[in-house]
């Protein structure tokens, strides 16, 4: 790289390139002193290399805004083209949606603005442009309001800018700034409220409706900026780089900048009822998504103490760097922890990458990369670091009764993966309690489940051993493993049933094919023994075959599913089939999930047939002590998912082809016809057309190019075939597992909550249901302080969030919470398909609580 | 996103000898494989935990443990086949460097096979009897070429003694797995690591209930149920050489 490049990049860090000078006017000065000398011969390098740093590297904007003030009083063609570039820009990621683009870009203006390169008029012209947009949106009669998203997304950009110019424009064009300020305000007033439901991290149990009093991100956003307007816009978290080089920059010619228009509306405008308007409302939010959720999970006295708007822009700070630095493991650590801030985070950066990992509906990366991030964070600051992770852990365990079931699955795979990478270490004698709370308790499922998945990254006695000063924790160990394969022993087992199983595993070694295999079955075994018999020896058989690894099992899949599948024909069969699988696999909740996932890989097993397994009654007493069966429906929905979300990207590069095979084809045939057309004097004489080699030639050309389109359609069709297929699977299954979830949940809701609310019907002793630990009514007693959220209700006998549920109403919440985490995550699939369910499944008799679960996962408002 | 920090000639850090293209088609290979190669991983480490911790960037497809040439045992390294690129992409950007019991692994995208070309599909790639996620039929899988292709990757990879350590320069040195070409000469692994696995593997055989799991057993299992039956030359993983017992013996004892 070269040396100005370099500089450039590593502006602003302590580095080799400014040999270890961290002083930013140094730095800036001897980088400045570098381009300089380069403007001449590379300036067209120089300008999109230093945007692509100012865009990707936000976190140094002022120094990189400054730099560009310095070289305007150089060169200022050179500056003109990189504003009228960055305005392109802009004006690009505006019409294409592209929020991160749009909200860097005009922090970048606004800091071009402080260093004299642009007029402040005119950022406030962009300002006033995105404002009247937003004002329009969430207007009733000319506007769309189902796109609200998108406005509130626009005022929060104009909002973030004022902590980096914030300033300068108030003393600069102070009225036009209070112009935008009120315009601000008067859009808030005229806005909805946008309530956390559905996407909030911990569950608002009580109903107590908070919510409505509780402000929305972008009110919370005024606020802050309110706060440093009342301080004269000083903050800590921005450095003010260009201030030192005030003197100089005053002399620089301030370019105006063109303006930019917003996107038209999305729609027709107008009031859309119900069904239309949740539909767009939920396209709106995905594309405008909201970035952060902040858990506020510690402590006041341990976060540090910062002011409200520098707590803004530190989160900002963090999260483009995250975004930016995905997949360069070195310098996303070294920025995360070397933010340009005179001020300590370590307590804030947690929190912020917590709420990344546990981010409702989606992280904006897979959850794995907060991971990695908080394992390289432990490594960066062993001293500080891991006992904040450490209490973010504690913190999240003591309300993990609350929090909501999406992010207690995050929250177990990212503990048991982290702990993987540090040894296993962990003071488990600290929840050695739980084993006192009945086998459904929110914080004993969740100790359990990080020991299962540790034990799958590890192995058992390895895990057993990083429990030994808690050795009671054993108890919530999952089984040892191993396969319970039905015909291993002599005694006990049907010794018909042996002799054939014994037979099966002769063929098997003597490499007969699926084929005789098929006709063994047909003629000796199903007639004289029966459907269950013939089922149970052929799965157990051939699992047992490929019990050796996750290979065995494909291999033998692969070579004999075609004999399972003769045997499966329907539904019904393929429920016992399910049920077989999970009887070999008992003992490993893994192997279960992966042997499943792969029959229905190979389609022995159809998606509605597990839906259906999982809804059996064999599994409904695990639903709120056990993930496996959830895991299990998880799968399965996914991979159905997959197909489709995978089709259509196929579909779209196609698409893509087919245009360019098109224009290929027509160039060719155009080439053809006017070589054709042309007229060449042959032996004296004018004949139509060239020479006839080239004309061969062009031929042979526009044939294939023509065969080639031919072909491109033909792969569209097939795949847009599949598609269709595809779409309308997902639409049964859908269904299906509503219609599971609708029966399971109907019967034992109606006995837990008879009057529609979380409020349990009556007392617990006059219920029938049936409490597996009788001292699960003393809890409140042992609970050993420990901090606990609790709300008491009326008649002050009961808690909802403390372990005094009984075993009916926590299978009830947990079923719910699953059913809301589906909801959410397949929301785009179930928009789509919601007359059917609306129809079919959210019917007049279905419970308050299941139709609020499925509601709140879509973020239909309840009232509509 | 980061391209400012993206060495794109990183890809291509090392170079397969065993591929047949020219450097552009090699690259190529590896921007669209969704294969993975893992490095550096125990030799006891299962299939199961390989699964477990790579489902955490994408559904898998299949994984091929690589093993030692003579022992048929695993040395320490594998593949990882994904469903999708994105997935791919993510395990060498999120798993590469972290912990896979007790040693940090690596993961770079290997160039695996390109799909469709060595299998001659029809252009319509809609078979109507396929596997659920993709189009292909799994008997393809089978019949193909895409044994015996894993099965020289795999013997090239041997040959690859200098692998770098890349993104895991950051990290204290990695040991490197012993080389697989002598693993059958001293057992399992180096000396080294003796002592900590001993236990480790015995516990896993009473695991199992199998008296020389991960030994010879891994082996002659498989291969007993992988020959498929319309195509009986070929076992489609790992073996290409020493396809039998016998045969192997007899190598055996020639050399001796």
């Amino acid at each position: 790289m070269s040396s100005w490049k370099s500089l450039l990049l590593r502006l602003g860090e302590k580095c080799p390139e400014y040999a270890g000078n961290a002083d930013f006017k140094d730095q800036i000065e001897a980088c400045y002193s570098a381009v300089r000398r380069e403007l001449e011969h590379s300036g067209d390098d120089i300008f999109p290399f230093l945007l692509q740093c100012a865009e990707q590297l936000p976190h140094k904007i002022p120094l990189y805004g400054t730099l560009v003030g310095l070289l305007n009083l150089e060169n200022e063609e050179f500056v003109a083209k990189l504003v009228e570039n960055a305005q392109i820009n802009l004006q690009d990621a505006l019409e294409t949606g592209k929020c991160n683009k749009i909200r860097i870009l005009m922090r970048f203006l606004t800091v071009l603005m402080c260093s004299k390169v642009i007029q402040p008029s005119a950022l406030v012209v962009i300002f006033e442009c995105l404002l009247s947009s937003s004002a329009t949106t969430v207007d009733e009669e000319k506007g769309i309001p189902s796109w609200q998203a998108r406005a509130d997304f626009y005022i929060t950009c104009i909002l973030s800018c004022l902590p980096w110019g914030g300033a300068e424009l108030v003393e600069q064009v102070p009225e036009e700034i209070e112009r935008v300020m009120v315009g601000v305000e008067a859009y808030l007033s005229i806005r909805k409220r946008v309530s956390d439901a559905g996407f909030s991290v911990f569950e608002d149990i009580e109903e107590t409706n908070n919510a409505v009093n509780e402000k929305d991100f972008l009110e919370d956003l005024w606020s802050r900026v309110q706060d440093l307007s009342s301080r004269e816009w000083k903050l800590d978290s921005v450095p003010r780089p260009h201030l030192s080089f005030e003197a100089q920059l005053v002399a620089g010619k301030s370019h105006d900048l063109a303006p930019v228009s917003c996107p038209e509306q999305p729609g027709p405008s107008g009031v859309l009822s119900g069904i239309a308007f949740g539909r767009q409302k939920h396209e709106a939010e995905l594309k405008y998504p909201q970035r952060i959720r902040r858990l506020n999970i510690f402590p006041s006295n341990k976060t540090e103490d910062i002011q409200p708007i520098d707590r803004f822009v530190v989160e900002e700070y963090l999260l483009d760097v995250l975004l930016f630095l995905n997949g360069c493991r070195k310098e996303c650590t070294s920025y995360m922890v070397g933010l340009p801030v005179p001020f300590r985070y370590e307590y804030l950066m947690a929190e912020t990458i917590f709420s990344q990992l546990l981010l409702l509906p989606q992280p904006p990366f897979k959850p794995t990369y907060y991971t990695l991030v908080i394992i390289d964070l432990c490594k960066a600051l062993p001293g500080a670091f891991p006992a904040v992770v450490a209490g973010a852990v504690r913190a999240l365990f003591d309300k993990i009764a609350d929090l909501d079931m999406e992010c207690r699955t995050r929250l177990i795979l990212w503990f048991s993966h982290h702990l993987s990478n540090f040894q296993f270490i962990w003071p488990w004698e600290e929840w050695a309690h739980v084993l006192d709370l009945p086998k459904w308790a929110p914080q004993r499922v969740f100790v359990q489940e990080v020991l299962e998945r540790e034990v799958r990254l590890s192995y058992w006695d390895k895990i057993k051993q990083s429990i030994e000063n808690t050795p009671a924790l054993e108890e919530l160990l999952p089984p040892r493993g191993g396969p319970q394969f039905k015909y291993s022993e002599e005694d006990g087992t049907d010794p018909t049933e042996r002799a054939l199983s014994v037979e099966l595993k002769d063929m098997v070694k003597g490499r007969k094919s699926a084929r005789e295999m098929i006709s063994w079955v047909e003629e000796n075994v199903f007639p004289a023994h029966g459907f269950d018999i013939t089922l149970r020896v052929v799965v157990q058989t051939l699992l047992d075959i490929g019990s050796k690894s996750f290979t065995h099992l494909i291999t033998v899949l692969e070579r004999y599913g075609q004999v399972i599948a003769k045997i499966c024909t329907d539904d019904d069969q393929q429920v016992k089939l399910i049920s077989e699988v999970s009887s070999y696999w008992q003992n490993s909740a893994q192997m279960t999930a992966i042997s499943i996932d792969r029959m229905m890989s190979y389609r022995l097993i159809s998606n509605l047939a597990i839906v259906r397994w999982v809804f059996s009654s064999s599994n409904l007493d695990r639903f709120h002590v056990s993930d496996s069966p959830w895991e299990i429906l998880r799968n399965a929905v996914s991979k159905t998912y997959n197909r489709i979300s995978d089709l259509r990207k196929e579909i779209s590069s196609l698409e893509r082809s087919v245009v360019l095979a098109e224009e290929a084809a027509s160039r060719a045939r155009d080439q053809l016809d006017s070589a054709e057309s042309k007229l060449s004097i042959m032996d004296g004489e004018p004949v139509l057309g060239e020479n006839p080699v080239r004309i061969k030639r062009l031929k042979s050309y526009a044939e294939k190019a023509k065969e080639e389109e031919v072909s491109v359609r033909e792969s569209l069709e097939a795949k847009e075939a599949l598609l269709a297929r595809a779409v309308d699977e997902i639409k049964v299954l859908i269904l299906s597992l509503y219609k599971g979830f609708l029966t399971a949940l109907a019967e034992p809701l109606n006995d837990a909550f008879r009057d529609g609310t979380l409020r349990p019907s009556g007392q617990a002793d006059e219920m029938n249901i049936d409490l597996e630990d009788s001292s699960v009514m003393d809890l409140d007693k042992d609970d050993g302080g420990r901090p606990k959220k609790s709300y008491s209700h009326p008649n002050g006998s009961r808690e909802i969030n403390g372990y005094n549920l009984d075993g009916k109403q926590q299978w009830c919440l947990s079923t719910l919470g699953y059913l809301k985490a589906f909801t959410r995550q397949y929301a785009s699939e179930i928009w789509q398909n919601i007359e059917k369910l609306d129809a079919e499944v959210l019917t007049e008799d279905a419970h308050p609580l299941f139709r609020k679960a499925i509601y709140c996962g879509l973020r239909r408002p309840l009232d509509e | 996103m980061a391209s400012l920090f993206k060495d794109l000639a990183k890809i291509s850090a090392y170079r397969d000898r065993r591929f047949s293209g020219t450097q552009e088609e090699f690259e190529d290979a590896l921007l669209k494989s969704t294969t993975v190669y893992v490095g550096n991983m125990s030799f006891y480490t299962t299939e199961e935990q390989v699964y477990e911790l790579f489902s955490h960037a994408g559904e898998i497809k299949k994984i091929v443990m690589g093993l030692d040439k003579n022992s048929k045992t695993p040395c320490g390294f594998c593949f990882v086949i994904f469903y999708s690129r994105d997935d791919t992409e993510d395990s060498v950007k999120y798993i590469s460097g972290t912990i896979l019991d007790d040693r940090p692994i690596r993961v770079d995208f290997d160039w695996g096979f390109q799909e469709g070309r060595q299998w001659g599909r029809g252009r319509s790639g809609g078979q109507v009897r396929g596997e659920y996620r993709t189009d292909y039929d799994p008997d393809i899988l089978l019949l193909g070429g895409y044994g015996k292709l894993v099965q020289k990757e795999l013997e090239a990879q041997r040959q690859l003694v200098d692998y770098g350590t890349g993104s895991l320069g950051a990290y204290p040195p990695v040991m490197p797995p012993p080389p697989c070409k002598r693993g059958g000469n001293h057992g399992h692994g180096g000396s080294y690591r003796q002592g900590r696995d001993y236990h480790r593997k015995r516990h896993r055989e009473d695991d199992h209930h199998r008296s020389d799991y991960p030994k010879r057993s891994y082996d002659r299992e498989s291969r007993r149920i992988s020959n498929h039956e319309s195509r009986p030359e070929k076992n489609p993983r790992f073996r290409e050489s020493g396809d039998s017992d016998e045969e192997e013996d007899d190598d055996r004892k020639r050399r001796t």
